[in-house]
Formats: structure tokens, sequence, C-alpha cells
């Protein structure tokens, strides 16, 4: 992975010459800003044939906006927390920052109501709030307001040691804290050049993998649980347990926290998870793929499915959605694909599905479930011997930004270090997604929300950080 | 198949917790403890890896604030001649120690045999909550206890709170309390709800403490189906929490 840094000119230059490479085919991956010798600087981070590449700039009075709606949320915090003027301003009202209770009672035509959902929601969901315009069933407009589980974790990072701070990239998102800490120890890894062993990254590669399957389980039995498909939802949530149960066994926590370091793992993990993997991995992945095919034979699921938010390739390219979001319009996006996961199934193709709809999406879990139990196995028979962590001593100086392929798709951190952490960004596959929540709602009916959002799986703790 | 005959088929996963025992794997880690007469330095080489700042040594020993532990085990990494990592998980015990298990029950008695719960996300990581929904799946099925989920607060007998409490969050968080019929109960769910666990101080309102009163703690990050269902039990009065806890 590449990570070139421009000489340090106007941000307004940076922003041309990200427009100018979207125009030409690159990816829009995100944009972020930090503080160097008290000059804000704006990077871009654009994709182009799989490698990532960094236009960075000094802010000046003003700064050009991208007009992307790829970029909007990225803009907006921009404006939001670090006071940078764009021009012409991002449009309504902001995205990510809770709003006033009753900040959007207008005055509605007499068919035209205003529904406000949340922050508070029914059943065991994330704080998050919508303001939806209907007219009886339908969705007219949706206003979306996130920031409610706003908790300072970028800048918690500010200060610590490499060595306690993969446990913060964890709170991030702790139903995907591998995902996290790898992303996070690799960036690091990128700054300080520092070797990975290979039973390491074997046992990382594993992890990641056992967290997609539970993530996928919990986002289907969700969908199961939304057609009133009790008995169908509570097996799901079953076979999730059982992979919880075979991390505590192998790693001492149900979601594998504090396993991923710095330089490799804290333990010789990938033993502990062969032996896990030795009791009980046959029955963990009998119960979830036989589950999951049985859930895709249920008639009053699969109705429910069909043709509910769907979402044209064009739509999805123009809001660089990441992961199943993704796939399931038939737009590859993998960081596995281009190099981040060694024990990938070179024959396996991605897991991809053209429909659109929420159903094309549910395919893409099934699918990618059974690989990555392929993935794990891969992982166990190559077995790497050796260490499980290299010794590096403390960084003093460097930067660096990685990516993992996170249950939600395409995770990325970018670390500062001097003398210490100064700065982390982090772009989650979540924060990338929900702008596309709103365009996917138009069209359906009230009843769909939770299937279509139980669809796209999206995490609220990684996105507000 | 069906999915009645697949259910079937698959015979009782359940536990028979609380009734019977139950355990958690040899590795799993719960809070940590000190171990005492080591050498003082190795207290406090544990404490200055804490990010969460549970651990107060006092010479040849620490406290260690069970609510504030979020189950890394660095400290027991860095010194293990001075903390270990026990498997317990039966770590709730109540906000007041004046709280008694009586007190519990005859609070708990106006509820009768079933129990109305309500969630809220005051600012979790979303494990918590995940933990929290899986309570509800066949190996813990707490509906076969009597305790039920409600969207309403209005039926709720207790609340269940994950995540250290953001600014955004405090207010519904309170009227969600507001809301709810008297006699009520609230639990807190993880180490972030029950302490603030190592978020910054200014970065969010608090833990859950300072903003609606707290009967029970539940430790953990995130605190397994075991340790919640034995903080449930304890708020309802129906087990003692095992020992005083101290707390932050």
């Amino acid at each position: 992975m590449i990570a070139r840094d421009d000489a340090l000119g106007d941000a307004a230059a940076a922003a041309a010459l990200t427009r100018a490479a979207v125009g030409n085919g690159a990816r829009f991956v995100w944009c972020y800003a930090d503080v160097v010798e008290r000059r804000t600087v704006l990077r871009y981070v654009v994709e182009e044939n799989g490698a990532l590449v960094t236009h960075s700039g000094v802010a000046g009075d003003v700064v050009p906006s991208l007009d992307l709606a790829a970029a909007r949320w990225h803009e907006r915090e921009l404006v939001d927390r670090w006071s940078v003027r764009i021009e012409p301003a991002p449009a309504g009202g902001s995205p990510l920052t809770p709003g006033p209770a009753d900040a959007y009672r207008r005055a509605w035509s007499p068919e035209v109501s205003a529904v406000l959902y949340g922050p508070i929601r029914s059943g065991i969901g994330e704080s998050a709030r919508w303001v939806i315009e209907t007219a009886g069933e339908d969705f007219i407009a949706v206003e979306p307001s996130f920031g409610y589980k706003r908790r300072g974790l970028e800048e918690r990072f500010v200060g610590l040691s490499v060595e306690l701070a993969p446990f913060v990239a964890e709170h991030v998102s702790g139903a995907t804290a591998v995902s996290h800490a790898t992303a996070f120890a690799r960036a690091v890894e990128t700054a300080g050049k520092i070797d990975v062993p290979l039973r390491a990254q074997a046992a990382r590669s594993m992890l990641v993998e056992f967290e997609r399957i539970h993530q996928h389980l919990d986002a289907l039995a969700k969908l199961a649980d939304d057609a009133s498909l009790s008995v169908g939802s509570a097996q799901t949530f079953a076979a999730k347990e059982r992979v919880h149960r075979l991390l505590a066994e192998g790693t001492g926590n149900r979601f594998a926290r504090a396993v991923v370091c710095v330089g490799g793992t804290r333990f010789d993990a990938f033993a502990s998870m062969a032996q896990a993997c030795s009791q009980s991995l046959d029955r963990v992945e009998s119960e979830a793929t036989g589950l999951v095919d049985a859930l895709f034979a249920t008639p009053s699921l699969i109705d429910r499915l069909v043709g509910t938010g769907r979402l044209a390739p064009e739509l999805v390219r123009e809001y660089a959605a990441v992961g199943p979001v993704a796939r399931g319009s038939g737009v590859a996006c993998d960081v596995r694909a281009s190099g981040g996961a060694i024990y990938a199934d070179q024959e396996a193709d991605e897991a991809l599905r053209s429909d659109g709809d929420a159903l094309a999406r549910a395919h893409v879990r099934r699918d990618e479930i059974r690989r990555s139990f392929r993935i794990v196995r891969n992982a166990l028979d190559a077995a790497p011997g050796g260490e499980w962590r290299s010794h590096a001593g403390e960084i003093e100086r460097g930067a660096g930004m990685a990516r993992v392929e996170s249950p939600q798709g395409e995770l990325l951190y970018a670390v500062r270090i001097e003398g210490g952490i100064r700065r982390v960004a982090i772009r989650s596959a979540s924060f990338q997604n929900w702008p596309l929540f709103v365009p996917a709602l138009p069209g359906n009916i009230f009843t769909d929300f939770s299937f279509i959002e139980h669809s796209f799986g999206s995490i609220v703790a990684e996105t507000d950080r | 198949m069906s999915w009645i005959l697949r259910a079937l088929r698959r015979g009782i996963l359940t536990t028979r917790y609380p009734a019977g025992p139950a355990e958690m794997p040899g590795r799993w880690r719960g809070v940590a403890r000190a171990v005492p007469d080591a050498p003082a330095a190795s207290y406090e080489r544990g404490a200055a890896v804490c990010l969460s700042r549970a651990i107060e040594p006092r010479g040849h020993d620490a406290v260690v604030f069970a609510d504030r532990c979020f189950q890394c085990g660095h400290c027991a990494v860095v010194a293990p001649e001075a903390f270990v990592m026990t498997n317990e998980f039966e770590l709730a015990h109540t906000a007041d120690p004046m709280l008694t298990q009586q007190l519990l029950a005859q609070r708990a008695a106006a509820f009768g045999r079933s129990v109305f719960i309500r969630h809220v996300d005051a600012g979790s990581d979303y494990s918590c909550d995940q933990e929290v929904q899986a309570l509800f799946n066949p190996f813990y099925d707490l509906n076969r206890l009597g305790i039920f989920l409600t969207a309403s607060p209005r039926h709720a007998d207790m609340l269940l709170v994950t995540g250290a409490v953001t600014g955004a969050m405090e207010e519904p968080l309170r009227r969600t309390f507001a809301a709810m019929p008297a006699p009520k109960l609230v639990v807190a769910v993880g180490s972030a709800a029950s302490s603030g666990s190592i978020y910054a101080t200014d970065a969010i309102a608090g833990p859950v403490d300072r903003v609606v009163p707290v009967d029970v703690k539940v430790p953990g990050a995130p605190p397994p189906p075991l340790s919640i269902m034995h903080g449930i039990w304890v708020a309802l009065g129906r087990v003692g929490a095992r020992r005083a806890e101290p707390s932050a």
C-alpha cells in the first residue's frame, strides 16, 4: 500500500487534485484534518488502482468544497469540529451534531407529517435520531442526526504510548474491536517500519474473520427478527453465541479484545486459537452455515427482503460506499483483495451480487460467512511457527495509514507520532455508508426501515467516535 | 425442515444458571485482583499502565476498583507478581452498600413474577448492547425466567443502561428514567456505564449514576451475558452481591 505525501502546498490545490482524480475514476476515500505546527493541514485520500494516494495542503481562509456526495459528511466534520471554512458551505443542518428536539417542527401540509425517531429507540438499538417526513406509509424525506454517542475517542489517543493505544481503538467499536485494533496497529507499524511475524499475521487474520462471522450472523438474526421469524432469529443468535464462546476460549474475551498489539499479538494467540478451534470449529461452522441456509429457504423472510432498499450501482459509486453495501450492488470493494489478507482463498471470488436490494446484501453476508471460515482454515493449515511479536522500541516520530476489511467494510486509521501519539484519525466503514442510507429509503414504506437499516449493518459507535 | 423441528432437534441449549452453577472458560479474563505482599514498585507499575485508573497502590498492596476495570489484563502482564485476572463472572455489586438484598427484594416484590426491562444506549461501544441482546438467545433465554424487553418506559420495571453517558444522551436518559413508574430499578451494564472507564472526563457527562440513581453496577468490557444475568438477579434481590466492592 502506497501513501504518497505531496510537499505541503495549499489545501485548495490538494482539493483540486482530489476532485480531478475522482473525475478520472479514482475512488474517494476520505479527508481529515490535522494541526501541525499551528497550521490546519487537510489530507484528502483517494484510491487509484488499488493503492491509496494522499493529497495534503494547508487550509487557507477558505477551502473549496469537493462537491461530492461521498465527501459531504467528511467536509461537514471539517466545518463542525475543525472550524475549516468550506465554500460553498455544506447545505442543511448537520447530520453529525445532535439537534434540539423541536428544531424540526415546521408547518407541514395537511398530508405530510414529521415523525421523530430516536435517539432512544425500541428494542436493543444504538442511539441516533431520524426526522422522517411521511404521508402515511411512504418515506418522503429523511434527515439523520448522529453524534449522540460522541465520546471524544480520537482525542483520547493523544499523548498515549503505542503499547496502550490499541485499547482505545477497541473502544471505538467494541463489537468489531479486532478490526479497529488491527487497523491502528498496522498504521503504527507502517509509521515505524515494524515487521509483523507471520504467526501474528495468521492470528490477526483468523480473529478478523471470526469477527466478520459473528457480526454477519448478528445482522442476519436481526433481519429474521424484523420479519417476525422468532425461532429463526433465536437460532441465528445462538450460532453467533457459539462464535463468542470459541473466542472466549481462545483469547480470554468474547470479542477477542486485548489481543492485537503493535508488532503482533500480546500473547501466542495463534496457539490458543488453534487449540480452541480443534475442539469446536467444526460445530461452530456447521451450525452457522446450516442456519443461514435455512434462513434463505424461508419464504416469509425472503419476501420482505426482495426489492427492499434497492441501491443502483451508480449511486453506490457516487457515495463511495464500501463493504457488503457496495458488494450487494455489484461494486467490488474489498481490502482483502488488494493484499490485506494473506490467507484469503485466492480461488474464491469476492462475494458479489448485483441486485442491490436488502436480499442481495444478505446474500453477500451468507457468502462471506463461508469464505471467512475458509480463510480461518487456511490460516490454521498454514500454521506459521516462530515469534508472535516483533520487539520494536518506542517510535520517536513517523506517520502511517493502514486499512482493514472490517465486517462493515473498509476501515482506515491514520496515525502521526512525534514523541508520543499526536493525531489519530479514523474513517470507519459505517461513517462512509450512513449517508447512502438516506437515499435508500424513499420508494419504500415505513415498516421497511428496520430491514434496510439491518441490511446495511452499520454501527453508530464507530460513526460518532 | 421447519424451524420448530430444527429447534427441537438441536435439544436444550439453555444454561441452568442462576438456579444451577455456570462458569466461564478458564482462559476468560474477569477483573483484575491485587495479590498482596509484592514489592511496592510492582503495584505502581500496574497502576501506571491502567488506562481506566482502576488501580490505587497502597504500599505492598493495591485496591482495584472492579467497576473501573475494563478487563484488558495489562497490569497482570507488566506486574504478574502483583496482579492476577480471575475468571469469576459474578461481579455485580450494589452501588450503595446500604442497599441490602432484603431492601431490593422488597422493592422487586411489586413486580410480581414478571419483570419488564427497558434498554438505553447512553453512549456505548456497541459490544455491551450485543451482550444484552444475547440474554435472549437460547443459551440464556431470560424469557424463561419471566424477564421481558419492553419498548416503552411506561411498562418498564428495570432500566439497563449501557455506555458512559455522553453529553447528548444525558437528557434523553433522564427523561426515560422519569417516565418509568415507581418502584423502578436501574442497572449500569459494563464498566463504562458503571464508572466512565477509559473515557476522558471532559468528553462525556459521566457514568450513569451522575445522571440517574443506579442500584446495581455490572463491571466488564463488555460483561458477558452471565455477568449481566447475575446483575439483574442482584437488582431483584433474588441473590446477594458476591462481596462489597470498593467503588471509585
